[in-house]
This record gives C-alpha cells, sequence and structure tokens, in this order.
C-alpha cells in the first residue's frame, strides 16, 4: 500500500505542481502542509482525477496500490472512490444535499457500496454514527444537514469516509472551519478511525504545529514544490528549509517571550509569476538565497535517514536574523478612553404573528475598559456575541441597554452630532477584505473616503496628500493609490482596510477578526504593523480574534466571552497561562503547543464536551 | 467605464445594438424614408399584395392594407410609436421601480414592509388585465400607453432589484461608509447604485422589449395609442379580418415586432453576461 | 409539516383580504374616473335626461365615492356582482360561465408549457461547453421574443388557413351539443360519454394551447437551465463526485431536485402571467372564455363586469400563488422545520 507521486500538473502550460514526490506507508498518516497556494489541495484533487478545468497530469505516476492511477480508465477509478479513497471536505456545512436526509445521503453512499438490503445498511449506518461517538444515531439520520452544527456533520462526514473501510482518506482541513474548541475532537476521532481501520491519511493543513502533533510524516509546500519532507517531529522541532523555518518564526507563540515576529516579505509567487521563474521558487523571499539559488532547481539533499530537503545551503544552517527583541511592550497609558457598562442586546427572532417569537440576548450585560493605548483581545466563539460587541462600539447596532462611554461622552446618542463625533474617535476594520473595499473605487478614494463624508468638502490636494501619508503609514508604496481592489492581494487589502479606519486618527479601533484566513506569512506582516502603529499613533483597539496565539502576541489584556457573556477578564499572560473558567480552559486547551516535542493533552486525553 | 468596452465586445450586444440602430434609424427618420404618408388612404388600391407578387404595385413596395394605406409606411412610422413607447415607458418604470427598490433594500425595516405589500397588491394583478383595465380609465393615446406601462411595470423593477439592493448593502463596504461618516443618502448614491446600475441597464433592457409587446397587444384590442398613429399591433389587428386575402398585411408587423423584441433581449441577456460575470466573479 | 402549510395558509389568507380590498378598491376608482355614463349605457339612445337621472339614482351613482364601493362589496360578499351592462344579466354569473373554459385553456397550456421547458432546460444544460451551446441559447432567445399572441396569430395562419389542418375558432364545432355539469367541457363530454365532443373540444383546444405553452416555456428552460448551472457550482456536487456517484446519479438524485426549487417558483409565476395571456389567445381564436368576455366588456365600458372579471383573474393568481410558496415549503426542507 505504497503511494508514490511524481506530478506535473499544467494549466496552460504553467506548472502548478513540480516534480512532487512521496510515499505513503498504510496505516501512517501524512501531512501536507502549506500556506494557501501551495498546491497542497491539488493534491487531493489531483488524486481523485477531479482536477479543475484545464488543468492535468502531464508527468509521473499516482502508485496506489500498485496500481497507477494516472493511466487507470475511468470507470475503475471512479469505483476506487468513496471505496479504496475516503475524502473528508473542509466545510461540513456545504458538504452534503440539503433537501436530502443525512440518512438518505449515508444510505445512498452504503448503497453503492453494495452492502445488502435497506435494514442492513440502516444498521450499519448507525453503527458507524455511534463509531463516529454521535449520539442518537437513529434520529440524526432523519434530519437535515442545516439542522445539525457543523462539528456534528464533520462527524457524520468521517464516518462516511470511513465506512467502507478505506485504504486512504484525505482530509483537507477538516477543521479550519470549525469552532476551535471542536478541532481536538475532531483531530482525536480522526486518528482513533484511522487506528481502528489502518487506513493511511493524507491531512492537509496550514498549522504547523497540528501538524507536528497529528502526522507521523509532514511534506512542507512551497508553490508547487515540495521542500522538505520527513518525520512530523524532527522536521518541525529541527527544520532545515528557510522557508519552513521563517513561517516557524512567523508565527506567533503561547509560551515563549514576545518578540517581533519575523516577516517574511511579499506573498508566494501565484502560478502566472511561477511561469516566468527559475530556480528555487522560494529565492525572491528568502533571507539566505545566493546566487546560484535562482539559477537552476535546488537539489533533493538528504538529512538524517529520512529528512529530504531542496534547498541548496540546507546543510549548512546559517542563522536566520531575527529581530531579537522583545516585543517592545508600550507603556500603557492609565487614562481610560473607552468605558463599556453592562452593554446589553436582545434580537426577537422567529415570527410575531403566529407564535415561535423568542428573545435572544445576543450580550449580556457586558462591561470592560480600553486605555488610551491599549490594545484588548476579545475572543469567543462564533455565536458568543463577539461580533455583536463590536458593532455596538461602533455604532451599526443599538444597544438595548447599558452605556457606551468615549471620554465621558455616551456615545449611544444617535443624533447626527452624536454620529459624527463618534465616526471621528471610533472606527472599524472589517474581517473580510473582499467585501470591505468598494471594487469600483481607488485606493486611493478609499482611504481618504472619511474625508468625502457629511458636510466635508476636501480639496483633491488635500485627499492626495493624506493618500499619500496614509499609504506609507501602511507599508505601501504611493503608486497603489491608483489601483483597484481587485488587483491587491488579501493582505495588501487589510492593509488598505486599516489606513481608511485611520485617516481621522480615531482614538479606538475595533478590528474583528481582521488576520483571519490570511496566511501566516501575511498576518506576521499586519501584526508587527499594527504593533508600529500602536507606537507611533497611539490608538487604543479592541482586538477580536479566535486565534489565541494571535491576540497573546499583540494585546495586554484579554476579554473572553462566552454565550453572551464576558466570563472572565484580565492581563492575557495570566489568563492564558492559568485560566479560571471552564470555558477558557477549553479555548487554551484547543491551541497546539508550541514545541513540536510537546504532548497535547487535549489530543489524547478524553476531554470532556463542555 | 471598463465595463462598456468589455460589454462591446460580446457578438450578441453588437448584434443587438446594430438591430436597435436600424429601427431607431426608421423612428428618427420615418419623415425621410418612408415613401408614402401612412395615413393616406387610397380606396381604390385595397389589399394589394407586396410588390413581388403578381398583382403587386411598386408605389406600394410592400401592399397596402384595408384602407389602402401603405403598408410600409406604416411599419416605418409603426417603429417610431414602439420606440417612443419603449424608451419612455421603460424609462418611467425604471425611475420609479430603482428609487423604491434601494429606499426599500437599504432601509429595511418598516419601509421595506410597506413597499413590500405595496409591491405584493399591485403584483397580484396580472400585467395585461391591469394594463386593459388603466386603458379604460385612462383613454387611448400614446402618452396614455407610456403611463399605463409604467404603472404596470415598475413593480417588476422594484422586486428584482431589491434583491439585488439587499445583496449590495450586506457587504461591509457600504457599512464602512456608514462609519465614516456618510450620511445615508451618500451611501446610497455613492456605495449602492454603482454597484447596481448593471443589473438596472439590464433590466432596462428586457423592459424595452416588453414595452413593446404590451403596446402592440394594447394596439391590437383598439385600447391602444388611437387610430389616427400607426402601430404595429393595430396594423396586426385590421390584417386579421383580411387574412386570407392578403396574410402579408398579417406577417410584416408580425415579424417587425419580432425583429423589435429580439433585439432587446439579446440586448439583455449580452449585457446580463458581461456585466454580471464581472460582478460576481464565477464563470458562466 | 401540516401545521407548517395551515400556517402558511392561514398567512396567505391575512395577507390576501387586504390586498383583495385593496384591488377591488383601485379597480372601482379607475373606472370611475372614465367619463363614460353607465346609467345613460344602460338606457336606450331616446332616453330622456330625466330618465337618465331616475336610472343614476336607482343604480345609486349620485352617492359618494366610499359609499359606493361599499354598497358594493357588500354585495359582491353575497356574490352579486351587479348587472352587466351589455347583456343584462348577473355579471356573476357571466364570469361562472366562462372560467371553466380559461381553467381549461391555461392548464393545457401550462402543462405543455412545463413539459417544454423543463425538456428544453435539461437539453441546454447538456449541450454546455460543447459548441451547439450558443446556437440554442440564440435560439432560447428568439422563442423568448415571440409574445404568446404573435404565436396565436402564426400557428392560427400557418395551421388553419395555409394547412387547413386544425380548426380555430371557437371551443368545439358549430352545431354540436355542450353538455354543462361541472362546467368543464373535456370532462363533461366524458361524462356523457360523447366522445365525438371530445374529440372536437380537444381539437379545438390544440391551437391556443400550444401557442399559449410556446410562449411561456423558454422562461422556464433559462431558468432551470440556469438553476441546474448554480446547484453545480455548489460544494456538495464536488463532494458527491468523491463518493465516487456517476454524473448521471448525481444529476438525477441531487441536482435536479435542488433546481428544481427556483424552476418551481417561477414556473407559479408564469402560471399567473399566463393565465392573463389566455386572454389575447382567446381573442384571436375566438375561445369562448374569460379573456374573451373581458376584452367586450372592455370596449363597452361595462363596468361590473369589468370589475367581476378582474376581481376573478386576482383571486385565482392569489391561489396559484398560495400553492406554489405552499409546495415549496414541501419541497424544501429549509422552510419546513427550520
Amino acid at each position: 500500500m505504497d503511494l508514490t507521486v511524481t506530478v506535473r500538473i499544467d494549466g496552460a502550460v504553467v506548472p502548478a505542481i513540480r516534480g512532487l514526490s512521496f510515499e505513503l506507508p498504510p496505516g501512517k498518516i501524512l501531512g501536507l502542509v502549506g500556506e494557501s497556494g501551495a498546491g497542497k489541495s491539488m493534491v487531493g484533487r489531483a488524486i481523485a482525477q477531479l482536477l479543475p478545468v484545464g488543468f492535468s497530469i502531464t508527468a509521473g505516476s499516482l502508485l496506489f496500490e500498485g496500481e497507477d492511477l494516472v493511466q487507470m480508465p475511468l470507470p475503475r477509478r471512479r469505483a476506487l472512490l468513496g471505496r479504496a479513497i475516503g475524502f473528508i471536505p473542509q466545510q461540513p456545512m456545504t458538504a452534503l444535499n440539503p433537501v436530502m436526509t443525512v440518512g438518505a445521503q449515508f444510505d445512498e453512499h452504503l448503497a453503492r457500496l453494495g452492502e445488502g438490503g435497506y435494514v442492513e445498511r440502516r444498521k450499519r449506518a448507525i453503527a458507524a454514527l455511534a463509531a463516529a461517538h454521535l449520539q442518537d444515531a437513529g434520529s440524526l439520520l432523519g434530519r437535515y444537514p442545516h439542522q445539525l452544527s457543523g462539528g456534528m456533520l464533520q462527524r457524520v462526514l468521517i464516518a462516511l469516509a470511513f465506512s467502507s473501510n478505506p485504504r486512504l482518506v484525505i482530509a483537507d482541513e477538516p477543521t479550519t472551519a470549525l469552532d476551535v474548541t471542536i478541532h481536538p475532537q475532531i483531530l482525536r476521532l480522526i486518528a482513533e478511525m484511522q487506528r481502528e481501520h489502518t487506513t493511511a491519511v493524507i491531512f492537509i493543513t496550514h498549522d504547523l504545529r497540528l501538524a507536528a502533533q497529528l502526522c507521523d510524516q509532514v511534506v512542507v509546500m512551497y508553490a508547487g514544490r515540495a521542500i522538505e519532507s520527513g518525520p512530523a517531529r524532527s522536521i518541525l522541532s529541527r527544520p532545515a528549509h528557510p522557508y519552513t523555518r521563517c513561517l516557524q518564526l512567523a508565527n506567533p507563540t503561547m509560551q515563549d517571550e514576545r518578540r517581533a515576529l519575523y516577516v517574511i516579505p511579499d506573498q508566494m509567487p501565484s502560478l502566472r509569476q511561477l511561469q516566468k521563474m527559475p530556480g528555487c521558487h522560494f529565492a525572491p523571499r528568502c533571507p539566505l538565497v545566493v546566487e546560484n539559488c535562482r539559477r537552476a532547481d535546488p537539489p533533493d539533499i538528504w538529512i538524517g535517514a529520512d529528512h529530504r530537503v531542496a534547498c541548496l545551503r540546507a546543510a549548512d544552517m546559517a542563522a536566520i536574523a531575527t529581530i531579537d527583541e522583545a516585543a517592545a511592550s508600550p507603556e500603557i497609558s492609565a487614562r481610560i478612553v473607552l468605558q463599556v457598562e453592562k452593554l446589553q442586546k436582545r434580537y426577537r427572532i422567529g415570527d410575531a404573528l403566529f407564535g415561535g417569537a423568542r428573545l435572544v440576548e445576543a450580550v449580556k450585560g457586558a462591561s470592560f475598559n480600553i486605555a488610551e493605548n491599549e490594545f484588548v483581545a476579545l475572543v469567543g466563539e462564533s455565536g458568543s456575541g463577539k461580533s455583536t460587541i463590536a458593532k455596538l462600539l461602533v455604532g451599526l447596532e443599538q444597544p438595548s441597554g447599558g452605556r457606551i462611554l468615549l471620554n465621558g461622552d455616551d456615545l449611544t446618542d444617535p443624533s447626527l452630532r452624536g454620529r459624527v463625533r463618534r465616526a471621528a474617535s471610533l472606527q472599524m476594520v472589517f474581517q473580510d477584505p473582499q467585501s470591505a473595499l468598494n471594487p469600483r473605487r481607488r485606493i486611493g478614494r478609499i482611504i481618504t473616503q472619511a474625508m468625502e463624508a457629511g458636510n466635508r468638502h476636501a480639496t483633491w490636494q488635500e485627499r492626495l496628500t493624506r493618500t499619500k501619508e496614509l499609504l506609507a503609514e501602511v507599508g505601501l508604496s504611493a503608486d497603489f493609490a491608483t489601483r483597484l481592489p481587485g488587483q491587491l492581494s488579501g493582505g495588501q487589502r487589510q492593509r488598505i482596510n486599516i489606513a481608511r479606519a485611520l485617516c481621522n486618527i480615531p482614538k479606538v479601533l475595533v478590528a474583528d477578526e481582521i488576520v483571519s484566513g490570511l496566511d501566516v506569512s501575511i498576518q506576521a506582516q499586519l501584526l508587527n504593523l499594527l504593533a508600529r502603529l500602536r507606537s507611533e499613533l497611539g490608538f487604543g483597539m479592541l482586538f477580536i480574534s479566535h486565534d489565541l496565539s494571535v491576540v497573546r502576541h499583540l494585546c495586554s489584556r484579554v476579554l473572553v466571552m462566552y454565550r453572551g457573556e464576558i466570563v472572565e477578564q484580565g492581563p492575557i499572560q495570566a489568563v492564558f497561562s492559568d485560566p479560571q473558567h471552564p470555558h477558557t480552559r477549553a479555548l487554551v486547551s484547543s491551541v497546539p503547543p508550541d514545541d513540536p516535542q510537546a504532548a497535547w493533552p487535549a489530543l489524547k486525553a478524553a476531554l470532556a464536551e463542555y | 467605464m471598463s465595463a462598456l468596452a468589455r460589454s462591446l465586445r460580446s457578438p450578441r450586444v453588437l448584434i443587438a445594438l446594430v438591430m436597435i440602430l436600424c429601427i431607431l434609424g426608421c423612428a428618427i427618420f420615418a419623415g425621410q424614408i418612408s415613401p408614402n404618408d401612412p395615413g393616406d388612404q387610397n380606396l381604390l388600391s385595397i389589399l394589394i399584395p407586396p410588390a413581388w407578387a403578381k398583382s403587386g404595385d411598386p408605389a406600394f413596395r410592400l401592399g397596402t392594407d384595408s384602407l389602402g394605406r401603405d403598408v410600409l409606411s406604416r411599419l416605418i412610422y409603426g417603429a417610431r410609436t414602439a420606440m417612443l413607447v419603449a424608451f419612455f415607458a421603460s424609462l418611467g418604470a425604471m425611475i420609479i421601480g430603482t428609487v423604491l427598490a434601494h429606499i426599500s433594500g437599504y432601509f429595511g425595516g418598516t419601509v421595506d414592509w410597506i413597499i413590500g405589500r405595496l409591491v405584493d397588491v399591485w403584483m397580484s394583478f396580472p400585467p395585461v388585465i391591469l394594463s386593459l383595465i388603466l386603458m379604460v380609465g385612462l383613454g387611448v393615446g400614446l402618452d396614455r400607453v407610456i403611463l399605463a406601462i409604467i404603472l404596470v411595470d415598475w413593480t417588476r423593477f422594484c422586486r428584482v432589484l431589491r434583491s439585488e439592493v439587499l445583496i449590495v448593502t450586506r457587504h461591509d463596504y457600504v457599512a464602512a461608509a456608514r462609519l465614516l461618516g456618510f450620511t445615508h443618502w451618500q451611501a446610497i448614491i455613492r456605495e449602492v447604485l454603482p454597484a447596481t446600475l448593471p443589473l438596472l441597464i439590464t433590466l432596462m433592457s428586457l423592459e424595452m422589449a416588453i414595452a413593446v409587446i404590451v403596446e402592440a397587444i394594447l394596439s391590437f384590442v383598439g385600447l391602444g395609442v388611437g387610430a389616427d398613429q400607426p402601430a404595429w399591433g393595430q396594423m396586426i389587428a385590421d390584417a386579421r379580418q383580411y387574412v386570407y386575402q392578403s396574410p402579408w398585411n398579417l406577417l410584416l408587423p408580425a415579424l417587425a415586432i419580432f425583429f423589435t423584441v429580439t433585439a432587446f433581449n439579446l440586448l439583455g441577456d449580452g449585457l446580463r453576461r458581461t456585466l454580471d460575470v464581472r460582478l460576481s466573479e464565477s464563470g458562466r | 409539516m401540516i401545521g407548517i402549510i395551515g400556517k402558511l395558509i392561514a398567512r396567505r389568507l391575512l395577507t390576501a383580504v387586504p390586498i383583495l380590498i385593496a384591488v377591488s378598491a383601485l379597480l372601482f376608482c379607475v373606472l370611475r374616473v372614465l367619463p363614460v355614463d353607465p346609467a345613460a349605457m344602460s338606457l336606450p339612445p331616446t332616453a330622456t335626461l330625466a330618465e337618465i337621472e331616475a336610472k343614476r339614482h336607482e343604480m345609486g351613482l349620485d352617492k359618494p365615492l366610499p359609499e359606493q364601493y361599499f354598497i358594493w362589496l357588500t354585495d359582491a360578499l353575497h356574490g352579486d356582482f351587479g348587472p352587466s351592462i351589455q347583456y343584462r344579466r348577473d355579471s356573476g354569473s357571466l364570469v361562472a360561465a366562462t372560467l371553466p373554459a380559461t381553467i381549461q385553456l391555461a392548464t393545457a397550456a401550462m402543462v405543455l408549457a412545463a413539459i417544454l421547458g423543463v425538456g428544453g432546460g435539461l437539453l441546454m444544460f447538456r449541450v454546455r461547453g460543447t459548441p451547439m451551446e450558443p446556437v440554442i441559447d440564440f435560439a432560447s432567445i428568439l422563442l423568448l421574443s415571440i409574445p404568446e399572441f404573435l404565436w396565436g396569430l402564426i400557428l392560427l395562419f400557418v395551421f388553419g388557413v395555409l394547412l387547413h389542418v386544425l380548426p380555430f375558432t371557437g371551443q368545439v364545432a358549430p352545431g354540436l351539443p355542450l353538455p354543462r355539469i361541472t362546467g368543464f367541457l373535456l370532462f363533461d363530454s366524458l361524462l356523457v360519454g360523447r366522445f365525438d365532443i371530445f374529440f372536437s373540444a380537444a381539437q379545438h383546444l390544440i391551437l391556443p394551447a400550444v401557442a399559449l405553452g410556446l410562449a411561456f416555456s423558454p422562461t422556464i428552460m433559462r431558468v432551470l437551465r440556469s438553476s441546474l448551472f448554480d446547484v453545480y457550482h455548489e460544494d456538495y456536487i464536488q463532494q458527491a463526485r468523491l463518493r465516487g456517484l456517476s454524473e448521471g446519479h448525481i444529476l438525477v438524485r441531487h441536482a435536479f431536485k435542488n433546481a428544481s426549487l427556483p424552476t418551481l417558483t417561477l414556473a407559479g409565476v408564469q402560471f399567473g402571467i399566463l393565465f392573463s395571456g389566455t386572454l389575447l389567445v382567446e381573442v384571436i381564436y375566438s375561445y369562448p372564455g374569460m379573456g374573451n368576455l373581458m376584452v367586450d366588456a372592455v370596449r363597452n365600458a361595462d363596468l361590473p363586469l369589468i370589475q367581476a372579471i378582474g376581481l376573478t383573474y386576482c383571486i385565482i393568481v392569489l391561489i396559484i400563488n398560495t400553492v406554489v410558496d405552499g409546495l415549496y415549503v414541501v419541497l424544501n426542507p429549509k422552510l419546513r422545520v427550520g
């Protein structure tokens, strides 16, 4: 049960994946690690032979149990899918047909496998769901996908994938779309099933630490090439390729001393750029680059028996210059600039006319303060109310109770003057860079949008000047002013987002999940940017996120929200190292440890569902 | 304005524009192109077949109708009627529908509910019936036809645009504009409207097709622009009685209607493809 | 599920009542704007002014507008829509006499439109990506551009006049008796066992139904095609492929089910419009339905009749919309249990 892959995939004669080779022995977990665009999902699709239009395998073989998938005729290949090869999708909420019951789809799957009559199949389905630790399997089969939570759906999908006793399962970022506290449970389930069926698993992820904990082997991909591969723990505790090492340094940690994150400049080359890139793909960004790197493909060097690295300089473990200074923790001013007292928000949902109208308390009496240049983190899972608090602060929603005081002024005054005051001092940076910037406006006009609001009539000259200033602030060159958002990358768009909010130098910024969904290297750039802006401009920030290591890096205090209430708050180091509230403990334990060699209790132990 | 350039490269749009220009040409230059006065009755030469038929007359290229009027001239002047109705009716419906759709979709809540109920009431009337009844109430005439179509079809604009406005308003950049101090008015005009503009243009093109059809229907039942103005629907109604003697009098205005409606539909479809693809960033 | 549908119907009824009142009021007002005097119309041309005045008083036309409306409304609720000016019979009974014929026509046309629409939509979807696609797409636009009255005329000309194969006037061949049990000729003729009437009625139905059906099928085609397109971009289709299900299985068991929902909604809306499209086709084919009656009434400014017919059209469209909404709830689990 070997899997040897050497693949060249062309999309319009551009190699999307080049020379990828790895072997997966039966019953082992292989991690495919990389940032977005590295090609890891593509590998999964290549194995299924379901590549997008324009892509095809042009060289190499996919030996599955001795047979080459590439040469195989289509019907035989299709027969393997769902039987010998299983898939666990990234988005469980949309992976099943919404108008068919879960049971109907499970049954369809089992029927295809030829598992006997209807009664037989139903019994097997119930057994499979029970093995996935789902209660009340019988009635669950009768429900529709939208009635189940993300976590439950993913368990169903995992049960489905393993129900045919497959030889290989490909899990494409199975936890990314789920709440953080569910991650360990799902991962544990996958590990359990894998052990039970001795299935080989290819686990695709962007999270290095996760891969270190779960996988036996790891292949690190960058721009379509496998740049490093070998045993998980040793690679990740002693990475040899400069990219892997930089990536580790760019990741904020939970335990270590706070220091400025290493920033890998620019971003991964896109498919188009790969066309004209001879030599090593990482060369433009590599801190250890030498002339030869750009001339020819880097050779595969073996370090140790099973650790392979594609780098000229692998053997020469030069130090990567990092900024070793501890991230200057700024003096937190004693002056409180934002006071929130017993904030409440209630929504009425459901049908008022025919009964069934419910009052939902999205926020139940939240109280906290933010000082002049303090970054305060707000963490919680989806549905905890953190986005609602953001909207209440900036005025997109009106509170049902409580007060918001900015420098003593009550902001809940909905009059025009009140709005203008608020606009001047409290701004928001939105999460989704795609929807946060008007695709029809040029960047210059977006950044200085505040200057055309209301009764202001800023001159063209004034806006131009301010645009240049703001662009420089966020580290972008002046020629960005004439571009359109569609031409920018995610990270660049977030910078514009931030720049726009800073136009009138607000006192407090609300940042709602602004680095979620961004690659680690981009994230590092933005975090460093925010830290620098704080020391230059001195604003306070409410930083909302679900990623604990990120907030720990950036913020000095943390508020933990659960079901509308702030269940714990305090200095971030203290709260994370010694969490008091059960939910905080669950959150903290859901983060894989920084040290690849350390054990991750959540994965091993039987953690009670919170 | 690159969207405009892109649209012009679509074959559908180009063909449609050529067709529309032809009709527009007839409409504007009717006086110059038309060989005869469309209202001129030659009671000695009624129901003459087109010039290529046996008993045709070269003075009347496409024949005459039951009152001896030149079919070709009536077709050309009919184009003027059709285009006038198409343009003004869809413009009016567009203005009313757009304003209400934006207010409804942007503000939501009670305003949305009220406008929504209004649209519901209006739309529970089948359009043909409503326009007939309106014409009964308003009386015949070109301006009445335009008014009737506006009053019936604004709901279509409103409903379709409202969904689009809802989607656009959900985008963060609209909220961001408000946060930065934009008034509601500014937000709608500068952020929402440019986004709904492509759909608006597409809808207007389709509405013109519908307006031409409705005008033809109204003229057909005798409640259209009035007997003094040439209209294709009326030509068909007249010709129906004499379909055995001169089938061409029935077919030619039908063809004219078909040509015009196809042109507008093609334009609308072509625009939808070029503009929509860019917006939603998904190939279709 | 019954409970949900029950609630839906109750809610519809609640909103339907104000709609009907609003619509009838609208009708009432619009028609009163006319410079036509119903009193004068219902008397012979030799009537004197005094007689006309007396008639006006008798008809209640000198009362204030809201009062007139109220009187009409209460009468209407009792089924009395007022006498038709032209026919001197109760408008309500006139409508009841012609309604079944129109329903017959509309239903036949809708069935045809549905069959053509679904078939065409599937065909358009099958040829996607092939060189045939733009051709068929263009053809569908051409089809779309022929409104029902043009179809009516073309079919009448080709099959009635030119080729003489199908009848194009009336509901049955002249001289045949019209059994009236349910009012639906096709059923009645079968019920009395007269197959010749049935055959004749069916023959006369062909051209008008085909005209209507052809006119309304392109919209259904295009919506089905684009819904299928949308559905195929969804995640779960890809996941089904990854589970090894065949393309055919996916199309039938998964894609079609989901794509049929928006198609159904549109088809429902189309039925409402189709129903009003029967008017033109009836005129063209001299088919004795409600539409023909309406055109007559409109031409003669027969206000009570116009009101009665207008209201009937409205009620039918509301019923159709309610049924479609109900069906949608039944088919879409997200709305059912929510």
